[in-house]
């Protein structure tokens, strides 16, 4: 599953260029489980809106999993 | 790929196939291997998603990857994200599989392998696939929106009201018998019961964690949640053998339809990342998880087919559900075959998440290819049992009575000889004390599963193991969409309320919130209670209704790709969804009809509540009532699901008259009136 090793790893890993394949692994694993993707979010914020203010990765789980199942998000039978 | 190259793979798919199709249709005497089975199901799906997929995708929608997506245009990091197509295939096929699948298919065994496994492969390929394909399509053209919302801007307000009416009524039916799976394969099943009991705290746990002690490690939770649930399973196994702890975990299925009522009620309340976000996780882990074992498992174990090619019960007298084989068959496999409920993930989160138009065909197609994929798996293992097992564990105890030797001799008595021994012997192999009247499908697909997943891991010993795991495997996610459909529907009934008195539209008011799930869970539990108390097996009633109920959407989903074909001004290719849409309509309202109107009370409603209304007005008690309160119950409840089933009958009447209307008037026009976003579009425009 997408083991995210020990607090801030990824950005550990990012900085050191390691596993980039291991971390694609764990954020596509994510995103097949609709699990909240922190560092995708932190591509996209650097890519899309760079300087803005961030959400912690706290905030940003705690946003994405009311906005994912607020409305109890329609699943299949 | 080279030409030459392609054309002779092609060419030796589709011999595969001939040859799998062949020795599962013609061979005579000996038992087939399921492996032929799986292999001619395969063939199929890889020979219609490279051919018709490909003429869906070129010819009729005429695909066009430099129209920018919804995902391109928005491109916002949150709903509108432009995803790798294999992912978002992945996400797409987590959020469609669900139970349908599993159970339409093992009920349908009852009339042998062949007929359930043709209908799921030419409906997936001319219906389903399609179905998905169009309507993931057409979100995709109009900024993700939903089928409700299409629906209104295609064919008008009414119709577009009158779907949503509709769904919300499949939706508690579904719920209804959802939940009535869970309780068959229950009932007086401590080992099962706790393991199931036990997930509640796990989630709560995992929860918490993720919230509070390591806020947004989802993965970490995830992992300690898998451990702690399979070991959740040998403990279940101790709680069995204990005789303290077992009598507290075996209850009767009234009990337990009270328990899942208040289950419901409780965990639809509660906020979404205690219980909903990390159970939904689990069990999307184990249905993958499960899905691909299963599917190894039959690779390597192979094992025979033990159920006929067909059975006598195609004239529409078999114990698991009564009706011939026109319609009934139709109604029964709704998912893996076509599934209406398709049409709203399709239109959901899926259509927003599209990198290029030319993935749709990959993931609404392809996705509904490998969701009717477990539909054959689950055939398979059901067909893999011996069939006398298969009819004691299916039939209600109304015919086979509540004993081994009772169960054997009627079942013998129908030609598929068992011995009381070999019953007793099976519950005893999967770590149970009866498998008598276990209806709704899981049960029968975990003793397959138990099986073959067996066969390949642990040996007999595992068997129990494995069952038990299956069980858990179903039940989790039915009950995580209990809650989930509950929320669903309690915002759908609060939208709807609002309109007549405002206060209780407001989903921020406490008072109205609680009425709205109070409600929500009071119709779907209504509707299971009569199924757990009903005469003949509550699956009987509340499967078909529910079959019914999911084709219509279907071919209401699909008459609004068909009058959007039109308003495109593709008439020439309006026969891609016009067919599945004659077929769609011929069965469900002929199933419909058949329902509400059969003079025989196996299959009209009708006519089973004036029997046990007749019954009760000359003192005679019918069993399985007790009294002469409980015959009238049975009475009105036949008579509301006739109401209920009538319902979807009008509602897709009505559908039809007003896309009839549609298309004609699309027809005269000269140019194409189909509302989609123009292909010139900004990107970016309302990026967040």
């Amino acid at each position: 599953m997408s083991a995210q090793g020990s607090p801030m790893s990824a950005q550990r890993d990012a900085e050191a260029g390691l596993g980039p394949r291991w971390r694609g692994l764990c954020s596509a694993c994510r995103q097949v489980f609709g699990m909240p993707d922190y560092e995708r979010y932190l591509a996209h914020a650097a890519s899309r809106h760079p300087g803005a203010p961030l959400l912690t990765r706290a905030e940003f789980c705690a946003r994405e999993i009311e906005r994912k199942y607020g409305r109890g998000g329609m699943r299949c039978c | 790929m080279n030409k030459v190259g392609s054309v002779l793979l092609w060419a030796a798919v589709a011999i595969v196939g001939a040859i799998s199709l062949a020795a599962l249709a013609l061979g005579r005497g000996e038992s087939v291997n399921a492996v032929w089975l799986v292999t001619a199901a395969l063939s199929v799906y890889f020979i219609a998603y490279r051919f018709y997929g490909k003429f869906i995708a070129e010819k009729v929608l005429q695909l066009d990857d430099s129209r920018p997506t919804p995902a391109v245009r928005h491109n916002d990091g949150l709903d509108y994200v432009p995803t790798n197509k294999v992912v978002l295939y992945g996400h797409h096929f987590a959020a469609i599989a669900g139970a349908g699948p599993l159970v339409g298919p093992v009920l349908a065994a009852q009339m042998g392998y062949l007929p359930g496994t043709l209908w799921i492969l030419v409906g997936v390929v001319a219906a389903g696939a399609v179905q998905d394909f169009i309507v993931l399509f057409a979100s995709m053209r109009r900024d993700g929106k939903s089928l409700g919302e299409m629906i209104k801007m295609e064919l008008g307000p009414i119709p577009g009201t009158l779907a949503l009416v509709g769904v919300l009524a499949i939706m508690i039916i579904i719920l209804a018998v959802l939940a009535l799976v869970v309780v068959k394969a229950l009932t007086a099943s401590p080992w099962g019961l706790f393991t199931i009991a036990a997930t509640i705290p796990i989630a709560l746990l995992m929860g918490v964690y993720m919230r509070v002690i390591r806020p947004g490690r989802v993965g970490e939770a995830s992992a300690f949640g898998v451990v702690l649930l399979l070991a959740s399973i040998f403990v279940g196994r101790l709680v069995s053998e204990s005789p303290t702890w077992a009598p507290l975990f075996t209850l009767t299925g009234p009990q337990l339809a009270w328990a899942l009522i208040a289950y419901g009620a409780v965990a639809a309340s509660l906020p979404v990342w205690l219980m909903l976000a990390p159970r939904d996780y689990l069990s999307t882990f184990l249905k993958i998880g499960t899905v691909v074992a299963l599917a190894v498992g039959i690779y390597v174990v192979a094992p025979s087919l033990a159920m006929p090619r067909t059975t006598r019960f195609i004239d529409g007298s078999g114990p698991v559900f009564s009706g011939q084989l026109f319609p009934f068959l139709f109604i029964t496999i709704a998912c893996g075959a076509v599934s209406g409920f398709h049409s709203l993930i399709s239109s959901g989160t899926t259509p927003k998440m599209i990198e290029k138009e030319s993935h749709a065909r990959f993931i609404g197609f392809g996705g509904m290819l490998a969701e009717s994929f477990v539909a054959v798996m689950a055939l398979t293992a059901a067909c893999v049992l011996d069939p006398g097992i298969y009819f004691a564990m299916n039939s209600p105890a109304a015919l086979i009575g509540s004993t081994a030797g009772q169960a054997a001799q009627a079942i013998s008595g129908w030609g598929f000889t068992i011995t009381p021994e070999l019953i007793e012997q099976t519950a005893r192999d999967i770590g149970e004390t009866t498998i008598l009247s276990r209806a709704g499908g899981a049960p029968t697909l975990a003793v397959g599963m138990a099986q073959i997943l067996g066969a390949a891991l642990g040996g007999k010993a595992m068997e129990a193991f494995w069952y038990h795991f299956a069980i858990l495997f179903e039940a989790l996610f039915i009950l995580t969409a209990v809650d989930a459909g509950t929320r669903v529907g309690r915002f759908m009934i609060q939208d709807m309320l609002g309109h007549v008195y405002r206060p209780l539209g407001n989903t921020e008011y406490l008072p109205a919130n609680v009425f709205g799930t109070a409600l929500c869970v009071g119709l779907w539990g209504y509707f299971l209670y009569q199924g757990v108390i009903d005469p003949l097996g509550g699956i009987n009633t509340l499967w078909q209704l529910f079959g019914v109920g999911n084709q219509m959407l279907a071919g209401i989903a699909l008459l609004l790709c068909t009058s959007m074909l039109m308003k495109m001004k593709r008439e020439r290719y309006v026969w891609v969804t016009l067919v599945p849409t004659a077929w769609l309509l011929i069965t469900t309202l002929t199933a419909g009809v058949q329902k509400i109107f059969s003079d025989n009370p196996a299959i009209g409603f009708i006519a089973l509540a004036r029997k046990f209304g007749d019954a009760a007005a000359q003192g005679k008690l019918l069993a399985p009532a007790k009294s002469i309160e409980e015959m009238q119950r049975v009475a009105f409840n036949n008579y509301l699901d006739a109401a209920v089933c009538a319902f979807f009958v009008l509602l897709v009447v009505a559908m039809c008259v007003f896309a009839a209307k549609i298309c004609l008037q699309a027809l005269r026009q000269a140019y194409p009136t189909a509302q989609e976003i123009p292909p010139q579009a900004l990107v970016g425009r309302a990026a967040a």
